[in-house]
């Protein structure tokens, strides 16, 4: 499955390549490229050369953006590379890898306190505040509504930041996202077990799985992945959807009963084995390699990984079970978009409209990658909609119509130092030697510091 | 002589480039280290003056202490188990025939040449809870209750990268003391030979004294190796669980880059300098002074 | 210089009494010595394996050959580029270090100059300074000597890290030779300079190789420095260039981290296995401190 979605992944960047080669037929240097080395650069650097002899007049542009993930190299090769030239026939634009995560945040903290910002870069909640507190970052909305750009968003209210700016481009998948748990339905077959709709079921079906040798459940824990993005508001939410609303918009803390439920849970699930041995340090590749696999029965993951996750025909996906009957799934779910993560613009770029143009050209390629892998998107590319996977269906069909979709804490509320303690604390969660009385008594001192409301 | 040769124009000559190079990019950026320690910075802008306050954070917070407790475990693994492991491995070398020997040498450097990332990534796998090879082995040899969880244990985490840190330059140590052990004259060896000395009795009364020079370089360095120890615990386990795993160098990346607090961060870097210098010094001053001639 | 052991071989069976545990420390050092060879052979292995087989089968020879891993990894990535730039910075900061290090040894340990002493501690200095520590201030001088976008942006912080070390190195090995090295020198008329390098450069050679040796170790495998710093597509290094596998490692596959791994290792690899004699007989140099 994996071989087949790789050699698909070369048909299509070798047959763009082809179509591009034969429409900028008398161009030589791009058809002697060979075909099989789209390489990013390469493409980029022959594309440099003609420039400076066609025209001296371009418009020099640098990105940076995040290269670490799949669909992004995806977007990249097969979305921006291809068609960057004749979208944007006035601009050069140099591509720069932001790694991700961590590596990302901390080069663009050190271009910044250098005042060497490029022009257009990912975007992301862990560096916004900063970034906008120096001039870093520009509001888009007289640019993108002159142009009509604005149009194009479904729900253009959706862009806006608390404070009515728009600060960052972006396909508006993200707000399609949404945590799940995926299993594997011959599995839970194989031992006999059926979909919980509780979090005590949760906890027995686990324990049936692994006496049956399976491994019941996985998630990426290492840096307290999973805790931080998703597994903590989870577990308050299924007891309490309005405590974890409260949260988000900081209208209670961790004295709360609901929310300090929450990290108990977390606890409980360690405790009864419902996660492998080790679980705290599992990083992102091995955690999906332990699904696809098939050691680990279930997955908890973001719809991100629908698409690639689908290719499999066993595998399905349940919302997460209520642990109180304050939480239903079809009423209550978390979304993870948030307004500033996308393609922003520098504040101090000398060439703003042409740089705006560029983070919509970005937020473009996006959209059309996302649509191409059936995912829904809330930026209008004008393309007829797809066939979408069943499971694909299924999805937009359940959530599409929950009323009460809440913000992602990790996104909507935390600044800098919050948002890495929480990683710390909620990785300490997962070690199962750690007291989810700890845990809340640490976090709460950690949230009455948190600066992300203090405006 | 020497008179003839050191004018101003040479020293100068020989002395400038060097010196202007260290200083510039070695010494210098120590400068603005230190003022930004000394203010709340976010790593964006400077948010005012603090005077010590940041020291004063920095040393009430408890993962600072974790740090340190952890910095200090790394560096007495390595000077009381890779040091004697090193030591005994090069005289274990010695006593080999060339053809051992050799391969020996060639062998032993082998992992202190690679990438941390690459020796990280291979102890990962050996260390991997499920199915890794450490537990595999326990298990078929009826220790199952020996397993563990190597990294994300408390008690295991740091142990365990401890072990990779020394098996990757235990090797390029045992070669520095073999290289001593090469220079030592024979004629000390027959000496004892005719007294009938035993190889234990040879190697703590001769050779080991003996290679004290060479012992004191290893230490330097082993010490202040073990000090800015950061890589492996980036690459496999980045610091966790939680704190449990970070090191002096990794809480002042965290601090500064993760927390965007560069103060503090700054602060902790111009400590654990500091902290360096001492040890150094300590190490220069107290062990084998004595100049040993052979 | 002789690389026989200490003693001669007939007195080999007085060294461990007992075959015993003669036995047992062997059996215990080739089995550590084999484990010091795993890692080539454990990337050489990945290296040829499908992604499923690396995960399934992490440590075992790989059954079937895939060598599409590395014409993968070479295509995608611009492994050359990176290769050349990795060279030129490697060199580039040996040539420099090994040049300015070994005068400024030299000067302190053979020239009368009142602040030697004062000079040498405060070289030493930088043996404890982690290059880590400062990449935001070293950032901003080498953009405003405006050296960023050159190979001399990573050149010049690196000399100047490696420095420390060399000169400690060279001045405890100048200070042992004879004086009348440069008297002979002296007697013919050879000023200073040439002195210098007719008669100590090739005499400190061999303390020159090892600093050959562990600045190539240092600045091969160099990565949080060079990726903030060689920013732009053709300066980078290849740990840089290959950020994608190395940093995010589990997200691609591993039979292509494999075949990278090995393919940046290599000519450290290579390197290593050609100067390995002469390494050794430099560390031999090298140890001799004071």
């Amino acid at each position: 499955m994996k071989t087949k979605s790789k050699a698909a992944a070369m048909l299509l960047m070798a047959s763009t390549l082809l179509v591009s080669s034969a429409c900028s037929s008398g161009n030589e240097t791009k058809s002697n490229e060979p075909s099989d080395n789209p390489s990013p650069s390469a493409t980029s650097k022959e594309d440099n050369k003609n420039t400076t002899e066609t025209d001296s007049k371009k418009i020099k542009m640098r990105v940076i953006t995040l290269t670490t993930d799949e669909n992004r190299n995806n977007i990249m090769e097969k979305f921006i590379k291809p068609n960057i030239a004749s979208a944007l026939p006035n601009l050069e634009v140099e591509f720069e890898p932001g790694g991700g995560g961590e590596d990302m945040a901390n080069k663009l903290k050190t271009l910044n306190a250098s005042g060497d910002m490029p022009d257009v870069f990912w975007n992301d909640a862990g560096y916004f505040t900063p970034l906008k507190s120096t001039g870093s970052i520009l509001d888009l909305t007289p640019y993108i509504s002159k142009d009509g750009f604005l149009d194009k968003y479904a729900v253009p209210d959706a862009l806006k930041h608390v404070d009515n700016g728009i600060y960052s481009l972006s396909s508006g998948a993200d707000t399609y996202f949404t945590p799940v748990i995926f299993y594997h339905k011959d599995m839970f077959e194989e031992a006999g077990v059926q979909v919980p709709t509780t979090f005590d079921e949760l906890i027995q079906i686990s324990k049936t799985l692994k006496s049956k040798g399976m491994i019941p459940a996985v998630t990426p824990g290492k840096d307290g992945w999973g805790p931080k993005l998703f597994m903590l508001q989870q577990m308050i939410q299924i007891g309490d959807p309005q405590a974890m609303a409260d949260l988000v918009s900081n209208k209670t803390d961790f004295n709360n009963p609901s929310v300090k439920e929450g990290a108990a849970r977390i606890e409980t699930l360690v405790k009864e084995g419902v996660f492998p041995d080790g679980i705290a340090n599992i990083d992102y590749g091995p955690a999906m390699e332990m699904f696809t696999s098939k050691k680990a029965a279930m997955l908890w993951m973001f719809t991100w990984e629908l698409p690639n996750l689908a290719k499999d025909e066993t595998v399905d996906f349940f919302p997460f079970p209520s642990a109180s009957d304050k939480y239903s799934p079809t009423e209550n779910v978390q979304f993870w978009g948030s307004p500033i993560n996308g393609y922003a613009v520098n504040g101090k770029t000398k060439n703003p409209e042409e740089a705006v143009k560029l983070a919509e050209f970005l937020a473009m390629a996006d959209a059309l990658y996302f649509e191409s892998t059936g995912a829904p998107i809330s930026l209008q590319t004008g393309n007829q909609a797809m066939d979408r996977s069943p499971l694909m269906q299924k999805f937009v069909d359940w959530y599409n119509p929950i009323p009460n979709k809440i913000a992602s804490f990790a996104l909507n509320s935390l600044d800098a130092r919050t948002s890495a303690e929480i990683s710390t604390q909620g990785a300490n969660l997962l070690t199962g030697e750690y007291a989810a009385d700890d845990f809340n008594v640490a976090m709460n001192k950690i949230w009455s510091e948190n600066t992300w409301f203090d405006k | 002589m020497n008179k003839y040769f050191s004018t101003k124009v040479s020293i100068f000559v020989f002395a400038f480039p060097a010196l202007l190079l260290f200083t510039l990019f070695c010494v210098y950026p120590l400068l603005p280290e230190i003022w930004m320690s000394l203010h709340k910075h976010d790593g964006f802008k400077n948010l005012g003056f603090v005077g010590l306050n940041n020291y004063k954070e920095v040393m009430a917070s408890p993962s600072f202490w974790t740090a340190h407790k952890n910095t200090y475990l790394i560096v007495a693994i390595s000077l009381l188990l890779g040091l004697p492991l090193s030591m005994m491995l090069s005289l274990f070398i010695d006593a080999q025939t060339p053809k051992f020997r050799r391969f020996f040498k060639t062998v032993a450097m082998f992992p202190a040449i690679l990438s941390v990332t690459v020796v990280a990534q291979i102890w990962l796998a050996f260390y991997e809870p499920n199915w890794g090879l450490f537990n595999e082995i326990l298990h078929s040899l009826g220790l199952s209750s020996w397993t563990h969880s190597w990294l994300t244990e408390k008690k295991t985490v740091m142990p365990s990268i401890g072990v990779t840190f020394l098996w990757q330059y235990i090797g390029l140590n045992a070669l520095l003391f073999y290289t001593g052990i090469k220079t030592i004259p024979k004629s000390y060896y027959e000496a004892a030979l005719i007294d009938g000395a035993n190889y234990i009795q040879v190697c703590l009364r001769i050779t080991i004294p003996l290679l004290q020079n060479v012992i004191k370089y290893v230490l330097i360095l082993s010490t202040l190796g073990s000090m800015a120890f950061y890589s492996h615990v980036r690459v496999m386990t980045a610091g966790g669980p939680g704190d449990l795993s970070r090191t002096v160098i990794y809480q002042m990346y965290y601090t500064a880059f993760d927390t965007s607090e560069f103060g503090k961060g700054t602060a902790i870097a111009v400590i654990f300098i500091l902290e360096c210098l001492l040890i150094s010094f300590v190490i220069q001053r107290y062990v084998a002074r004595e100049k040993l001639e052979f | 210089m002789s690389f026989k052991g200490t003693l001669p071989e007939k007195n080999w069976s007085f060294k461990l009494e007992g075959s015993f545990l003669k036995l047992l420390s062997r059996v215990f050092w080739v089995a550590v010595g084999c484990t010091f060879l795993f890692p080539l052979y454990w990337m050489v292995t990945m290296s040829l394996k499908s992604k499923s087989e690396a995960y399934d089968n992490p440590f075992g020879l790989p059954t079937s050959w895939d060598w599409l891993n590395f014409s993968e990894a070479l295509s995608k990535y611009h492994f050359y580029t990176y290769f050349e730039n990795s060279v030129i910075y490697t060199t580039g900061t040996i040539v420099i270090t090994l040049a300015t290090g070994s005068m400024l040894a030299y000067c302190l340990s053979r020239m009368q100059w009142k602040f030697n002493t004062v000079m040498l501690f405060y070289v030493s200095m930088g043996l404890i300074v982690p290059i880590e520590v400062v990449v935001i201030p070293l950032f901003q001088l080498v953009k405003w000597m405006q050296i960023k976008n050159s190979h001399l942006g990573l050149i010049l912080p690196y000399s100047g890290f490696a420095i420390a070390s060399c000169v400690l190195m060279l001045y405890a090995f100048l200070r042992s030779l004879p004086k009348e090295l440069e008297e002979a020198a002296c007697i013919d008329g050879a000023n200073v300079y040439q002195t210098y390098i007719k008669i100590i450069f090739p005499i400190v050679m061999p303390a020159l190789v090892t600093q050959c040796v562990l600045i190539f170790i240092r600045i091969w495998n160099e990565f949080p420095l060079a990726f903030i710093i060689a920013s732009k597509d053709q300066f980078r290094p290849l740990t840089v260039g290959l950020l994608g596998f190395f940093i995010n490692v589990g997200v691609t596959d591993w039979g292509l981290i494999g075949a990278s791994m090995l393919l940046s290792s290599l000519p450290m690899i290579i390197v290593y296995l050609i100067g390995n004699e002469k390494i050794e007989n430099a560390l031999t140099a090298g140890a001799i401190l004071k």
